[in-house]
């Protein structure tokens, strides 16, 4: 689960720095690196964080 | 044309220009060396007595010769002047560092008062050695890594040894990653007056990255972890993003590469420093995990005061006032190049702050009934945070758009951060940091507005730094994707190292240390010894 949080979250960069190649206009880049943004924080907050909170110490 | 000007500021140093030429005003007069010769200076006799309004002090006689047997020469005048703004430059430089050392201090009462007694020597102590473990790793290869390939920086005299920045190509653009040269500040020529400037302002930012993470796994955070996770963030993490952004690095050239506005810009820090500092704060407080009594079973979070809020605002107040080295002190110098920027600088940081803290105090008014203290200060430091980016480059209405979005902006992530994501962040860090560290890059992209000029161009692409409101949208793309790097690489970079340090070291405390404070079990002195400190419930929301 942890490690899937973080390659999430680093796909989310990647899919951000691709938008340079993908496409010249600055409507698309913005588009693409607002979809990789969104990954990354949804590989945070939605990946990551909920397997900590599975085993977080105030569930014991 | 350049003669000129040198000519024209020489006459006005030297008192030439008027009185003892006749030229028509507003034609300046060349000056030939036997001018320089016939200048006229006070004779020592008339310093015996004394010079009570100044009229004396400071002529001719004070410039240094390079040959006291041809006395004064032009070059020696025009030597003077060059040196005279590298030596206003260092100065500013230096003197705005020194303000944003002492913010240190400001970090540590804020985040100690924060915190409850039992912890209080625990939490002033990581705040003091972050200032030497991060120091320590930067000096041994962290600004060598960020600025080592930094190229000349004009203001400080050139730094010309600064040169060696590895790259890679991707999409056929020189990607730079690092630089590799003043390793200890010795190796590659970084044995360097303006070097040596360099560093120590560059130092004094990354140790305030540092200390924002002690606050967010305050008072339940291992000291040799804590030791062992700065060191590693003052000698790569920070460095690194400093590097893109800052040194040379694939950041800053989107401009020049990719036609992205002017590239990556955080003129002094929102996101290099705060959201490099939120990010690590979030990372390791998502590992060490809340703190006992934070929580109930049902996951209901718990409000655990901090026992001196006058420290807190104390603290907020020096932090406040270290901002003026840390956003003005960023243009490193204050002569030449459109330096003169650093009044409307100042004054945006000043506007941003007290908007931040106005529009923390009105949320918490308005949906809690009272004006909370310790989140108006939050709102300050917000509002500072957010501007740290932008500040030369808006002016002061979108300052203040800024600072109070922040201001609000803080309350709603703290409450997120606390109810929805349940992360225990006991000072605020990751919402006043990391949220608005974010916020205060996106504006750049949202309000620039062309106005400044810092000597034509800006990462080596010409004009202005312009936002979406001013005709630039690619602008706007450089930040965001500056913005995911740093949610994406950084936090995801910070996340393993700290992961890792749990592992090898553990990161948290016992939980009998952690119920018991951690002034004995890990420092060995209480913070306030002749208290007897009682413990209290903790108050359910």
């Amino acid at each position: 689960m942890i490690l899937a949080g973080v390659v999430t979250t680093l796909l989310g960069f990647v899919l951000a720095v691709l938008s340079l190649a993908i496409t010249p206009s600055a409507g698309g880049r913005l588009a693409i690196v607002l979809a990789g943004l969104a990954l990354s924080l949804t590989g945070i907050m939605g990946v990551l964080n909920r397997a900590y909170l599975k085993n977080a110490i105030w569930r014991k | 044309m350049k003669k000129l000007i040198f000519t024209t500021m020489l006459a006005a140093s030297l008192g030439l220009a008027q009185g003892t030429m006749s030229q028509p005003a507003g034609t300046p007069a060349a000056i030939t060396a036997n001018d320089v010769k016939n200048v006229e200076i006070p004779k020592p006799a008339a310093r015996l007595s004394g010079d009570p309004d100044g009229s004396l002090t400071g002529n001719a006689s004070d410039i240094v010769v390079s040959d006291p047997k041809k006395g004064l020469t032009i070059g020696d005048a025009l030597n003077q002047i060059g040196q005279n703004r590298i030596a206003l430059d260092f100065m500013w430089t230096l003197v705005t560092g020194f303000l944003v050392m002492f913010m240190q201090a400001g970090f540590a009462v804020v985040e100690t008062g924060l915190c409850r007694a039992k912890n209080a020597n625990h939490t002033m102590m990581m705040n003091f050695m972050v200032y030497g473990a991060g120091m320590l790793a930067y000096w041994l290869i962290g600004f060598a890594i960020q600025m080592g390939g930094a190229g000349g920086v004009a203001n400080l005299g050139g730094t010309a040894p600064l040169n060696a920045e590895w790259t890679f190509n991707l999409f056929g653009k020189p990607f730079g990653l690092f630089g590799h040269h003043a390793m200890f500040l010795t190796q590659g020529g970084g044995y360097d007056v303006g070097v040596m400037v360099l560093f120590l302002f560059q130092m004094v930012f990354m140790d305030t990255a540092l200390t924002i993470v002690t606050g967010s796994a305050a008072e339940r955070w291992k000291f040799a972890a804590f030791l062992v996770s700065s060191f590693i963030m003052g000698a790569i993490t920070y460095p690194l993003f400093a590097n893109w952004a800052w040194g040379g690095g694939w950041l800053a050239n989107l401009g020049a590469n990719f036609g992205l506005g002017k590239g990556y810009v955080d003129f002094a820090g929102s996101g290099v420093v705060h959201a490099v500092g939120g990010l690590t704060a979030l990372a390791v407080a998502m590992i060490v995990g809340p703190r006992i009594g934070k929580y109930t079973r049902e996951g209901r979070p718990n409000a655990i005061v901090g026992h001196d809020i006058v420290l807190v605002l104390t603290g907020c107040f020096i932090l406040a006032f270290g901002w003026f080295g840390f956003n003005p002190g960023s243009t490193l110098g204050a002569s030449g190049n459109g330096n003169l920027r650093i009044g409307a600088i100042a004054v945006n940081t000043m506007l941003a702050g007290m908007a931040g803290g106005f529009g923390a105090m009105f949320y918490m008014w308005l949906r809690y009934g009272k004006p909370d203290a310790s989140m108006s200060g939050n709102g300050l430091l917000a509002g500072l945070v957010a501007i740290t980016a932008p500040c030369a480059f808006v002016n002061s209405i979108c300052a203040v758009i800024i600072g109070l979005v922040a201001g609000v902006l803080v309350c709603l992530s703290v409450e997120f951060v606390d109810r929805k994501l349940k992360v225990d962040d006991p000072v605020g860090a990751i919402s006043v940091h990391g949220a608005n560290g974010l916020w205060g890059v996106i504006s750049v992209g949202l309000f620039a507005d062309g106005k400044s000029n810092f000597g034509g161009s800006w990462n080596g692409v010409n004009g202005s730094v312009r936002g979406l409101f001013y005709g630039d949208a690619g602008q706007l793309v450089a930040q965001l994707i500056g913005v995911a790097t740093l949610v994406g690489l950084v936090f995801t970079f910070s996340f393993c190292v700290n992961w890792i340090v749990d592992k090898v070291i553990g990161q948290r405390v016992s939980a009998k240390s952690e119920l018991e404070g951690l002034d004995l079990p890990e420092m060995g002195q209480l913070g306030y010894p002749e208290f007897e400190l009682k413990a209290r419930p903790v108050a359910a929301e």
